[in-house]
């Protein structure tokens, strides 16, 4: 159905994709594997419009293709599902359908539309709310919606970006009977993602990006898991470091006793309590947008309104009032780019966003910088950052640099307590296990760790104890004890 | 206008003049922020309404100096959006930029103007029959209190109340509003249905403009049949906010509008009233400086605003340029 | 690298300048003005002896303040665009200490009150503007330009009440003593103190901004409130902080404007306030810049001033289309700048995370 040769793209030195070849057949369900920053991003960008290819051809339906926008994607059948969804919250599901798959200014084939949206519903068994704004429907429901949205514009094949990203175990399986039905219908299905257990479940035909080659295309069938993870990561695999068992009896440095938030009306916290005692790392797991945010503003802001009380105690002498409470705590914030760092501001001075007022590096006010660059210098030999010069911005850093810096400066001095908020987005392999291996570090160095995490497998591999959030409530499981499965229930509020 | 029934009848005809121009740039002001884009130059594009349709209708024919306030604002408007759409920089910045070209301009302008007039001995005064008058509906304008009230109005009036249905209809139930409602809600979606975010931005500021303009050839060529310096005196800023205390609904930017019309009108009934008092309270209110009933509108607007503009956000992405930043900027 | 960065950021501001005024000498010239003789007319007003010279940095003073104002404000992302209530608030509250309300008959004590007094007073009125905002949420935006129209109908009030001038029935102040006059630095000019004062004002905020935690703070926040919220900056206080000194600028000036060159207060007190805000994005809100552009824009206005005086029957109100130019056309040239800036580095990373 589609076939691309020889896609090669760069930005700058970059080379992100270098003469990729692959095919999707009608009636399949195909996938992209690669690591984060192997160029799944970027290739479905190309296909889907949004990035010209510097070289390669295109061929649609045997025909070579331009594709040039997302419009011209969508005329010609393709239909995206993006990880991060292009939703208009405050549209119902319905509108947004129309918005893309409805035609001319005026009624856009309203009719028309709805009763395609709810034949494809009748089709996959679904029942959505499609008259309720996206902003009121779970993660799982709006990918749904946009699957449907996919299908209405006429979509005969489907991309599907880092689908399972976000979703509970449980609606995973219902997402892929979805896909395997719609393949069976004859609707191709290119699946990308970097969970090779997920791809190796559902798809027939594979193509493993790594660093913008394509290492491998072809069948799936007689290849191992380890031969699979062993092309797409090229080596070695990073080792995860050991993990004593907890120190029984450490105190607790974060108690939440009964605390309930309200926001415009709506309460997002429900009466949660939590401990989190020095030397452990407590986990929560969830679906997101089921309170999390809110409980870590509530943390890390305690003069935001909550009901309840929450304590935060520390061994340190040092005064609170010298240091501040902000002190106290390291915060690894879910994005680094809009609250854990300033990208317009220089490499040094956001290395110094918490400690800038203190002394050594101001003093009666005034910023003493002779020992902010020092200070700067030390930290990312420390944490191995990579950058021009400690003037440059911090928004020209990769991810993988800007996650470090947020490490570095959140880490480095031993703190008691640390909050971490899906630490591994978007970034690589090696990253990702470098930021894992340091929570674990700080935790067997006697901190206390709250761990909040989409990702509910590297969650389960370094936690202590386990919670799960939904719609606002936390529930407690008794993990290692408890199974994957039962906490991918309680995920989705079924109670074991 | 002295005795009682009377005072209630010219109220409400003075509140419906009054909250015509106020709803006419509202209209189109809801249409730009819902796409996103929040023009606080608003008030200058009525001046600079004001103005051109002032000095065209010059030429005899009200129609071509309406015409001209909605063409001149529009291309001001025009200069809005190249830098603040498509220069993607910060709308308010640009907005104030605007107010002070808007200002500077229509001073200057206003100033050439009476000096070519006076070089080619025209009158000082519109010429007969290039201001509009009003214009009474048949029937209508007869029933009575809403009679006089609604339908003994200038033409523009009616446009707006037709223009309001219009929106309205559009923004609830055509295509088109999905696509203006999400520009503002969330682009990205936008993007991915295939739709250009900065052209439809574009077309919204220039809709906003052009019914800015509007508002501003109501004041000049039809409810007064001249120009000042400060004509628009805020009405701009007000509308701005009138549009957050109506929660970015027409319905409630109307209620808003109308409103201030009241006041306004009412401040001028309480101005006059001190010279032609018959009764007690009018007498008692004699006493007051009367710019306390021309504060009255901005004092009530931030009143309203303090009670209203709480935990209530309007669209998501207002003020935010399209594309996004990209990092390292 | 740094170095080029200023200097492509100063070469900007001046092309926008020079493109600005050209265009508008153009327009004019195609409605039958000579460009030239208006040229020539302006740079003697601006310029053109001691006496325009001196009357230009008196211009200077409170352009300069209110930029200041508005600068300080926008580098710390609040948005006051209502310096022009504050700027007549101050000069309101300093013409009543130096008149009616005055405290002591002593000279320097009194110049001294009413200057402070002003700054104070303009700073309480934005403070009113930040108090809704943190309280009630509205935009600072909004409050501050409504904020302007009560605060010139408050004026007009009070110098129609308690602060008017015997014998007169129009909102005016009376006269301030000649012996309470701001000190001039040159006899028989309008060159006050109060010029020397904001200049060493700029030059102080441009230190502060650099080298203090304050100014640091204040950029953080100005740049992303959710990160210096997160880092520990307590942002409410410190935008209530900034608004105050904010409005203090601006009610500075007004104090300044009054005691040093009117003598008397109407309320139609020109425009300095909006004015203001140009100035502070054409200095692109350093101190330093703002000095310079405020000197930019006080030629502007007594050469105008010039301009209109001379039989070309053309208004000084063209130097406000100058100035809307000049804004307008430094936004887009910035705009540009910024499109090429965007290295290719950025792009790599907008694409790796752009699957986050």
């Amino acid at each position: 159905m589609m076939e691309i040769r020889n896609i090669s793209k760069r930005f700058g030195i970059f080379r992100a994709l270098h003469n990729v070849s692959m095919r999707v057949q009608a009636g399949e369900i195909n996938a992209v594997v690669g690591e984060n920053g192997a160029g799944k991003t970027t290739l479905m960008n190309i296909l889907f419009g949004l990035l010209p290819p510097d070289a390669g051809t295109i061929l649609f339906n045997g025909a070579p293709v331009r594709i040039t926008s997302p419009a011209v994607a969508r005329r010609m059948g393709i239909g995206m599902v993006h990880q991060h969804f292009k939703l208009a919250p405050a549209l119902s599901a319905m509108e947004n359908i129309i918005l893309l798959a409805g035609r001319g200014l005026i009624s856009g084939g309203r009719r028309l539309v709805a009763a395609r949206a709810a034949e494809w519903q009748n089709r996959l068994g679904w029942r959505l709310p499609l008259d309720e704004p996206v902003s009121r429907l779970a993660i799982g429901q709006r990918q749904r919606v946009e699957i449907i949205q996919a299908l209405c514009a006429g979509g005969k094949l489907l991309i599907l970006d880092e689908p399972t990203a976000s979703l509970a175990p449980m609606e995973v399986e219902d997402l892929f009977a979805a896909l395997r039905s719609l393949a069976a219908s004859g609707t191709a299905v290119l699946f990308i993602s970097h969970k090779l257990a997920q791809v190796t479940e559902i798809c027939r035909r594979i193509t493993i990006l790594r660093r913008g080659d394509a290492v491998y295309t072809g069948e799936l069938a007689g290849l191992t898991h380890a031969m699979l993870a062993e092309k797409m990561i090229g080596g070695n695999v990073p080792q995860a470091i050991s993990r004593p068992p907890p120190p029984v009896g450490g105190e607790a440095r974060l108690a939440l006793a009964d605390v309930t938030v309200k926001r415009e009306a709506s309460i997002v916290l429900h009466h949660v309590s939590l401990q989190v005692h020095s030397g452990q790392i407590v986990g929560i797991a969830g679906v997101e947008g089921n309170g999390q945010s809110a409980l870590v503003e509530c943390i890390a802001d305690p003069t935001l309104p909550a009901a309840g009380k929450m304590t935060l105690s520390t061994t340190r002498d040092s005064a609170p009032q010298r240091t501040g409470r902000r002190q106290l705590l390291a915060i690894i914030p879910e994005d680094r780019r809009t609250d854990g760092l300033v990208p317009g501001l220089s490499v040094t001075a956001n290395m110094l966003l918490k400690r800038h007022h203190q002394p050594p590096f101001a003093r009666w006010g005034f910023l003493r910088f002779s020992t902010w660059r020092s200070f700067t210098l030390r930290r990312m030999q420390e944490f191995d950052i990579r950058c021009p010069d400690l003037d440059t911005p911090v928004g020209a850093l990769s991810g993988g640099n800007q996650q470090k810096l947020v490490l570095a400066r959140e880490l480095s001095d031993s703190p008691e307590f640390i909050l971490a908020v899906n630490p591994t987005r978007g970034l690589d392999i090696t990253a990702t296990a470098f930021v894992m291996n340091q929570l674990v570090r700080a935790r067997n160095a006697g901190a206390a760790v709250l761990l909040i995490h989409a990702d509910l497998d590297e969650l389960l591999a370094v936690s202590d104890r386990v919670a799960v959030m939904y719609e606002g409530q936390l529930s407690d499981t008794d993990w290692p004890h408890t199974s994957r499965e039962s906490i991918g229930r309680l995920m989705l509020g079924v109670r074991a | 206008m002295a005795a009682g029934e009377n005072i209630v009848t010219f109220l409400a005809q003075q509140m419906i003049a009054a909250a015509v121009p106020l709803v006419m740039a509202g209209i189109g002001e809801l249409v730009a922020e819902l796409a996103g884009v929040i023009n606080i130059g608003i008030e200058g594009l009525m001046l600079t309404g004001c103005i051109a349709a002032y000095t065209a209708a010059s030429c005899g024919y009200g129609s071509i100096g309406l015409c001209a306030g909605i063409l001149g604002a529009m291309a001001l408007a025009a200069m809005f959006a190249t830098v603040a759409v498509s220069g993607r920089a910060d709308q308010i910045v640009c907005g104030a930029a605007i107010n002070i070209l808007a200002v500077g301009a229509s001073g200057t302008a206003w100033a050439v103007f009476q000096n070519w007039r006076q070089k080619h001995d025209m009158s000082v005064s519109l010429p007969h029959g290039a201001g509009f008058h009003k214009w009474p509906l048949p029937f209508l304008s007869r029933t009575p209190f809403f009679g006089p009230a609604l339908f003994d109005q200038y033409t523009l009036c009616y446009v707006t109340i037709l223009l309001g249905i219009l929106v309205w209809w559009l923004l609830r139930y055509a295509r088109l509003g999905l696509i203006i409602r999400s520009l503002g809600d969330f682009p990205e979606a936008c993007q991915a249905a295939g739709i250009r975010v900065r052209a439809w931005r574009w077309g919204a500021v220039l809709f906003a403009g052009g019914c800015a303009g509007a508002a501003g050839a109501y004041l000049s060529i039809m409810r007064t049949h001249s120009f000042a310096a400060d004509m628009t005196g805020g009405q701009g800023f007000v509308v701005l906010a009138l549009v957050i205390f109506g929660r970015w609904n027409l319905f409630g930017l109307t209620a808003g509008c109308l409103l201030f019309g009241f006041i306004n009108a009412l401040q001028q009934v309480l101005q006059t009233a001190r010279y032609t008092a018959h009764n007690r309270l009018l007498e008692s209110l004699q006493h007051i400086p009367f710019q306390w009933f021309q504060m009255l509108p901005y004092a009530a607007a931030l009143l309203a605003l303090a009670v209203m503009a709480k935990n209530r956000p309007g669209p998501r992405a207002l003020g935010r340029a399209w594309p996004p930043e990209t990092p390292g900027e | 690298m740094k170095i080029r960065q200023s200097l492509l950021s100063v070469g900007a501001t001046v092309m926008a300048c020079a493109a600005a005024f050209g265009a508008v000498l153009l327009v004019l010239w195609a409605c039958g003005y000579p460009p030239l003789g208006i040229l020539h007319r302006w740079l003697i007003g601006a310029v053109g002896n001691s006496y325009y010279i001196s009357n230009s940095l008196a211009e200077t003073c409170p352009l300069l303040l209110t930029g200041l104002a508005a600068g300080i404000a926008f580098r710390s992302g609040v948005l006051n665009i209502g310096a022009q209530g504050q700027f007549l608030i101050g000069a309101m509250v300093s013409v009543g200490l130096a008149t009616r309300w005055q405290v002591t008959p002593a000279v320097m004590p009194t110049i001294v009150i009413a200057v402070v007094g002003g700054a104070v007073g303009g700073g309480l009125w934005a403070v009113l503007a930040g108090a809704l905002e943190r309280w009630r949420g509205v935009p600072v935006v909004l409050s501050t330009i409504l904020l302007n129209f009560v605060a010139f109908y408050l004026v007009e009030i009070i110098l129609s009440g308690p602060l008017q001038a015997h014998g007169t029935s129009a909102p005016q102040s009376a006269e301030i003593q000649g012996r309470y006059w701001l000190p001039v630095l040159i006899k028989f000019s309008s060159l006050h103190i109060g010029v020397l004062l904001a200049f060493c004002l700029a030059a102080l905020l441009y230190v502060v901004n650099r080298q203090t935690v304050f100014g640091f703070q204040t950029l953080v926040t100005g740049l992303n409130p959710r990160a210096a919220q997160l880092a520990g900056i307590p942002v409410a206080r410190q935008q209530m902080t900034v608004i105050f000194v904010s409005g203090g600028l601006a009610g500075l000036g007004g104090a300044f404007q009054v005691l040093g060159v009117t003598h008397f207060l109407i309320a139609n007190f020109g425009s300095y306030g909006y004015a203001g805000i140009a100035v502070a994005l054409l200095g692109r809100l350093n101190p330093l810049g703002i000095a310079f552009s405020a000197l930019f824009f006080g030629m502007l206005d007594t050469g105008a001033l010039r301009v209109e005086e001379s039989s070309l029957g053309l208004p000084h109100n063209i130097a406000d289309v100058v100035k809307g130019t000049v804004l307008l056309v430094m936004l887009l040239l910035l705009a540009f700048i910024n499109r090429r800036r965007i290295s290719p580095t950025a792009k790599v990373d907008a694409a790796a995370t752009e699957g986050r």
